[in-house]
């Protein structure tokens, strides 16, 4: 852990430690690194932003804590803790018990992501059934309250219907009932304001500070949207074709952004009293995982680079509480 | 729910007359063939105009066919031009037949190509799959009147397990029955089952590659309940869909298993009525097996629509 | 790249080796089938040792012999002679019968998807129609009234492949369609024709070409079944369909007279179907997982 890390809530024990995560997709001769040698924490009551564009390898990230990753991608190396206990050592079963009790996820896409043959009520009030053996009709009830506090008006009425009766937002929160249903320590919310609209957005966003708040849930949010990550975030991890770049509390990171990529992305994001002249998109693209650079993986698109860029930088200290992944920083650079 | 029955029964019934209509066409389109048919080769024109003005096989087309039609809507079917029997006593003593053949012949299909099918699909592209997907490229590629063959050669003339045709009604000797029709059954049933595994198994990988699969696994559930909970009911009713497609192939083989087994049914008939050359008889028993298809493929086709609480099926160009 | 860059020429057995061939698996086992159909068809005069129509009447129902190795039948009949002369029945039909099909079906599905509409809507109704009867009924149907003859059962199978392929052929004409190209051809002035030909056409081959793989085996299935019935090749002519039916008699005391014909039809059925199958993993595997 760098001494950001470490500066950070000391004293508390993680909820969920990812240490050096490495995976892997098959695919041709040599296998691509989606995730590489990536480190984050998530502490007790805290919300962690995950920032990426998207095949940066936000979502890998995300389903290898729980090991659902796709079949040509495999855990390749380091080790996925949840209070102390491996998950990446753990075998099928125990990771069963874990799964939708003490880690949930709402996953992108809530329509895709819902049963469309089963009601609601009775895919929300799922994990009750196979976690604590509850009947079905319990279960159901369980489920009604459950829509009830997710602010779903007439709960008892949208628990008989089926997910293509749902709109957007009623969607995203019917996943964010099933997800909360055992209490988990960990909440893996992914993208989970895409495809909604602001009004929509700000309810759900508004419903997951209230879960944080009512039951202490640790959160990892991940987005591409830098705006929910200020709103919403206590720190955040800037991740980029597989690496993090850069990681901090959000208020270092907004105030003083480090890595060119960050900067990049702060600029292009519209804010109110914007200009055209001020919104910038980023020349390039992210390289594919089967065609990553030898060195830095930003310095084809990064307008700081040097010589130096030509081997893969280590991960610097800013300041306190804020470390970047790039030479600029080496010898005060910056 | 009423609409759904509704919508599918409105497109039905056009197809059904359309049916009857190309199957009439098909059967009256040369002008004296059936006439010629009838009489035989050698007959003079003026017999040919006498059996013509007989049937009325002279009057404009569209005429014989709403005639036809709306005898056929009331069971009256003609007479048949070698007994001069009415054509509608016989379809229906013969359907029982034929539909108890269809019946046994879609359930052991079914029961081979779901389960199969199924567990292709969840071991997609380990041997397995591999293996059961060349299987069944392999049975399908068997042609079923030589499957019909070696069944009575192997269980009948070597081993006399079975008898080799001939037929007795369900009511009368029930064992005696299936006995009979276990054959029949099988030699249709099996290489229908090779397609509708390839549908069974294209439709689970599909099912199987979803978002919501991952959705119950993260919940924590084992594979056993997320195939069948979630994936199995899904399948299903995909599968539903499209099986209906396969009907037409178990249907039509009916006419040559019906033949090989000696069993009297309406696929027999259509035999009948082109051996002796008579046009009531074979397009009667021809329109018959065609409907029987036809409210098949209807049939399940509503099912799936029922089951999917979308009720976004489609018909439009399958 | 490979660290085993390659450090000059290699051996053509060498490259040969190379080749993945499990990945061509059934592309090989088919053409393999369905090359041994088309040579015994092709070559069958040569490869027969006897005339399939000569009769013996005092070696009826021989069974599998040095001289006769796969026996006689009830004319004491060569049945290798005669079972490969059938093959030639049943790869003509086919053949045909396709060319048939593929022809109008084609012509028909272009026609739908470019011009869209009233003409697309009763084309496809109209092949909708005629895909809904069961193909083996159909054909008998036809045959009845066309007359039984070898020829009439090229025309009638035709015209049950018709609606098949003009769905193909629709569809990829509407996926071509969706490409700007043809919006920059119209553009420019060229006719409609042309650009059905020089665009379109090329762009539908692919797919038809599968699907044509697996027309080529329900032919041969359909022309048995057909000549089975009594309604196809009519004998002395040899095809697997007559004589199998004929054989079927005999199954007592002659077994072989009814595994042969089969089990003809079966290789000729199962190498088209591999092939069909080899060829669409090798133009596009994605397909794989479809129906």
């Amino acid at each position: 852990m760098s001494t950001a890390e470490s500066d950070r809530r000391s004293g508390q024990r993680a909820v969920l430690e990812i240490d050096h995560l490495t995976v892997e997709l098959a695919g041709g001769r040599r296998a691509a690194r989606v995730v590489d040698d990536v480190s984050l924490a998530v502490f007790p009551r805290e919300i962690v932003g995950l920032i990426g564009e998207s095949g940066s390898g936000k979502t890998m990230t995300a389903l290898s804590i729980l090991r659902l990753l796709p079949r040509a991608a495999s855990i390749a190396g380091g080790e996925i803790r949840l209070g102390g206990a491996s998950l990446t050592s753990m075998s099928e079963a125990e990771l069963r018990r874990i799964r939708g009790r003490r880690i949930a996820m709402i996953p992108q896409n809530p329509m895709s992501a819902m049963n469309p043959v089963l009601r609601i009520g009775a895919q929300v009030g799922e994990p009750y059934v196979l976690h604590r053996g509850v009947r079905w009709t319990d279960a159901v009830a369980q489920a009604v309250r459950l829509l009830r506090d997710v602010h779903l008006p007439l709960p008892e009425e949208r628990a008989v219907e089926y997910p293509h009766q749902f709109s957007g937002g009623m969607q995203q929160r019917a996943m964010t009932a099933m997800a909360i249903a055992l209490e988990p320590q960990l909440l893996i919310a992914d993208e989970p304001t895409t495809a909604l609209d602001v009004t929509i957005q700000a309810q759900v966003l508004r419903l997951l500070l209230e879960i944080r708040d009512r039951h202490g849930t640790a959160t990892l949010l991940i987005t591409h949207d830098l705006g929910v990550i200020a709103e919403m975030c206590d720190w955040v991890y800037v991740m980029y074709a597989g690496r993090i770049l850069e990681q901090g509390s959000v208020e270092r990171i907004f105030a003083r952004p480090s890595h060119p990529y960050t900067q990049a992305l702060m600029r292009a994001t519209p804010t109110v009293d914007a200009t055209d002249a001020d919104l910038a998109s980023i020349p390039g693209s992210i390289p594919s995982p089967f065609e990553l650079p030898a060195g830095c993986r930003f310095a084809d698109r990064c307008p700081s680079r040097f010589e130096r860029c030509e081997r893969e930088p280590l991960l610097l200290d800013v300041e306190a509480s804020h470390s970047a992944r790039c030479w600029l920083l080496e010898d005060g650079r910056e | 729910m009423l609409r759904v029955i509704l919508i599918r029964l409105a497109v039905f019934v056009p197809t059904l007359l359309a049916t009857s209509l190309v199957l009439f066409i098909t059967v009256n389109v040369v002008p004296g063939s059936a006439a010629r048919a009838a009489l035989g080769i050698d007959a003079t024109p003026q017999a040919i105009a006498r059996f013509e003005a007989e049937q009325g096989l002279d009057r404009p087309l569209h005429v014989q066919y709403l005639d036809w039609l709306w005898g056929a809507l009331r069971g009256d079917f003609g007479t048949s031009f070698q007994n001069h029997l009415p054509v509608g006593r016989e379809l229906l003593a013969r359907l029982p037949v034929t539909l108890e053949l269809a019946a046994l012949a879609f359930i052991i299909a079914n029961l081979i190509a779901l389960p199969f099918g199924a567990l292709a699909a969840y071991h997609h592209q380990r041997r397995v799959d591999t293996g059961m997907s060349f299987l069944a490229t392999v049975m399908g590629s068997v042609p079923n009147f030589w499957l019909a063959t070696l069944l009575i050669l192997i269980l009948s003339l070597k081993l006399r397990v079975l008898p080799a045709g001939g037929y007795v009604a369900l009511r009368e000797d029930p064992a005696r029955n299936l006995s009979l029709m276990l054959m029949p059954a099988i030699s249709l049933g099996v290489v229908s089952s090779a397609l509708l595994f390839r549908i069974m198994r294209a439709k689970m990988i599909e099912v199987l590659s979803s978002d919501y699969i991952r959705t119950a696994l993260a919940k924590g559930a084992a594979t056993g309940v997320v195939l069948w909970r979630h994936a199995l009911r899904n399948g299903l009713i995909t599968f539903l869909t499209v099986g209906a497609v396969e009907f037409g192939w178990l249907f039509g083989g009916v006419v040559i298993i019906e033949d090989i087994f000696l069993l009297p049914g309406v696929g027999q008939l259509v035999l009948v009525g082109i051996i002796n050359r008579d046009y009531p008889v074979l397009l009667a028993s021809a329109l018959t097996v065609t409907v029987v298809v036809l409210t098949a493929n209807m049939l399940v086709d509503l099912l799936a629509a029922l089951l999917d609480p979308r009720h976004v099926h489609v018909r439009a160009l399958r | 790249m490979s660290i085993h860059a390659a450090a000059g020429p290699r051996s053509p057995g060498e490259r040969l080796a190379q080749i993945p061939w499990k990945r061509y698996r059934l592309l090989v086992i088919g053409g393999a089938l369905v090359g041994i159909v088309v040579l015994a068809a092709a070559f069958a005069d040569v490869i027969s040792p006897s005339s399939p129509y000569e009769i013996d009447v005092t070696n009826r129902l021989q069974p599998p012999s040095r001289t006769h190795w796969l026996g006689t039948d009830e004319f004491g009949r060569d049945v290798l002679s005669r079972a490969v002369h059938a093959a030639r029945i049943s790869v003509k039909v086919a053949v045909v019968a396709v060319s048939v099909g593929l022809t109008g079906g084609t012509l028909i599905g272009i026609t739908a998807g470019y011009f869209g509409g009233v003409v697309d809507l009763v084309l496809m109704r109209s092949m909708e129609l005629l895909f809904s009867f069961p193909a083996i009924l159909l054909a008998i149907v036809l045959m009845a009234v066309l007359g039984t003859s070898v020829l009439n059962a090229m025309v009638a199978i035709g015209i049950i492949f018709i609606p098949g392929f003009s769905r193909l052929a629709r569809a990829a004409t509407q996926e071509v369609l969706r490409q700007q190209y043809i919006e920059a051809a119209h553009t420019i002035g060229m006719s409609d024709r042309r650009i059905l030909l020089g665009e379109i056409l090329p762009n539908v081959i692919t797919p038809l070409l599968v699907e044509a793989m697996a027309a080529f085996a329900y032919a041969v299935l359909l022309e048995s079944s057909l000549s089975f019935l009594g309604l196809g090749a009519q004998p002395p002519e040899p095809s697997w369909g007559n004589m199998l039916n004929t054989g079927r008699g005999f199954m007592d005391q002659a077994p072989w007279l009814g595994v042969v014909p089969g089990l003809a039809m079966f290789i000729a059925v199962l190498g088209f179907n591999l092939l069909g199958d080899g060829l669409r993993d090798f133009l596009d595997p994605h397909l794989r997982d479809g129906a």
